[in-house]
């Protein structure tokens, strides 16, 4: 499915956090936002994943409005974002059986085991959450972005707080969904993973979406050396 | 059918929820029974002899136990969706937001109910009136305590879910359902005079105005609730 956003701009009291950006997410691509911190990228993930209403702009997915029509298309996006959106007292499978009843997933109770099992939690399948560790969490939360099989992933840092072998499954996973021709925004700090992933680049700093360039026009090092320079121009 | 699935998913979750944290069982019991009990040492122990005061005590008594334990629960009930954002996990998964709102407002009536069946008693033998009581008008005592509690929950899960998406807004809810749910309370306590008394409803006037707020209370929150579980 396609998303697409165009002049989303959002204003929390006089301070605009987000300054009319443009961005559309074809089926089979890998779109990453690099920016630091503060620069935005989690309020603009929130209002592509109608969470959060923008002050201006338009929002489509396919030919749907989803900022008036959300309900219809709530269900084509896997989302992470820095918060749980779970319960921490629910052990990881009861959070999950609790979405999936609500979004009507068949074999449920298959569906939530083997995602426990491939993201590496099968050992803590029936410890509450409010045991995990961040990364175990982060595990938790990708699990949950996967569960009903959404067209659309928006991940927030998926990286984040992960070991080794984790960021491995999370590379491996985002190539298979790429492959399955879901369409993917990553939002990171991190330059080598996130090129390792990623088809398009953008820098978003000070709530300025900017377009860097496919994978095949730029190198690994080129894109960190223009992030790095970009971040001390605005500093 | 998916509605109805949706919502009994949402009932089950968060009784579940508050049957496993228990933090608000024993807050809202230790609580109710402590109204009781200091209310019981300030007036006892030689009540009146006349069973028209000792019901308007015990009316008293219950209302302000059960409005202020509806607070703490009500609070908690969207503290727990907040905290971690849980509710957004909700949301995405296309629900209708005014689901939420039913299914809130259902946990917490059960949630409340229960607390009245274990309390009511305890109260009406502390303040001698439990030897007085048949099981109807127990029923009966129940029953507005119900319709009450229903139009508590109908207001007070909305505003609940505005204060809680604000800071410091737990505080907030006491102050804005308070005077909101006068109507109710005023139509609740004479009801639960008038049965402890007489064993009926000697005015109807006050059983309308109960009805009739938590009816009005009840469409104007499930109106506004798709606005108020969104922002």
């Amino acid at each position: 499915m396609r998303l697409s956003a165009s002049k989303i701009t959002k204003h929390f009291g006089h301070r605009k956090v987000v300054n009319s950006a443009n961005l559309t997410i074809n089926p089979g691509e890998v779109v990453v936002i690099f920016g630091p911190n503060g620069a935005g990228k989690t309020t603009f993930i929130k209002i592509l994943a109608t969470l959060l209403r923008p002050s201006s702009g338009q929002l489509q997915i396919e030919d749907i409005d989803a900022i008036t029509d959300y309900a219809t298309v709530r269900h084509q996006l896997g989302v992470i974002v820095h918060e749980l959106m779970g319960y921490p007292v629910l052990t990881p499978y009861e959070n999950l059986m609790f979405i999936g009843k609500m979004s009507g997933i068949e074999n449920l109770d298959t569906r939530c085991k083997v995602l426990l099992d491939e993201v590496g939690l099968q050992r803590f399948i029936h410890e509450p959450l409010q045991i995990f560790s961040r990364g175990m969490t982060q595990r938790f939360m990708i699990a949950r972005a996967l569960l009903h099989n959404p067209s659309i992933l928006l991940l927030d840092e998926p990286f984040s707080g992960l070991d080794a072998a984790a960021k491995q499954f999370v590379l491996k996973r985002i190539a298979q969904e790429r492959e399955n021709k879901k369409s993917i925004l990553i939002t990171t700090h991190n330059t080598e993973l996130g090129y390792l992933v990623g088809t398009r680049f953008f820098f978003m700093i000070n709530g300025v979406l900017e377009e860097i360039a496919q994978k095949d026009e730029i190198s690994e090092e080129d894109l960190l050396q223009r992030y790095e320079e970009k971040i001390i121009d605005t500093a | 059918m998916k509605a109805l699935r949706q919502i009994a998913t949402l009932i089950r979750k968060d009784l579940g929820l508050q049957f496993r944290s228990k933090e608000t069982l024993a807050l809202i019991f230790v609580f109710s029974i402590l109204v009781v009990l200091i209310f019981a040492f300030a007036f006892g122990p030689n009540f009146p002899p006349e069973k028209s005061e000792r019901a308007k005590l015990t009316a008293s008594v219950l209302w302000a136990a059960f409005v202020f334990a509806g607070i703490i629960t009500l609070n908690r009930s969207f503290v727990i969706e907040r905290t971690h954002g849980a509710i957004h996990g909700i949301r995405l998964t296309g629900v209708d937001p005014s689901f939420v709102y039913i299914s809130k407002v259902i946990s917490n009536l059960i949630f409340l109910l229960l607390l009245e069946i274990v309390i009511t008693p305890i109260a009406l033998q502390f303040y001698n009136l439990f030897d007085e009581i048949t099981v109807i008008i127990l029923l009966k005592l129940l029953g507005i305590l119900g319709i009450g509690t229903l139009g508590f929950c109908a207001v007070g899960v909305l505003l609940s879910a505005m204060s809680t998406s604000t800071s410091g807004g737990e505080s907030l809810l006491s102050v804005i359902l308070l005077p909101l749910v006068i109507p109710i309370i005023m139509g609740g306590t004479k009801c639960t005079v008038s049965i402890l008394v007489t064993g009926g409803l000697e005015n109807r006037f006050w059983l309308g105005l109960l009805i009739g707020s938590t009816l009005v209370f009840l469409a104007s929150a499930y109106l506004l609730a798709d606005a108020v579980i969104e922002e």
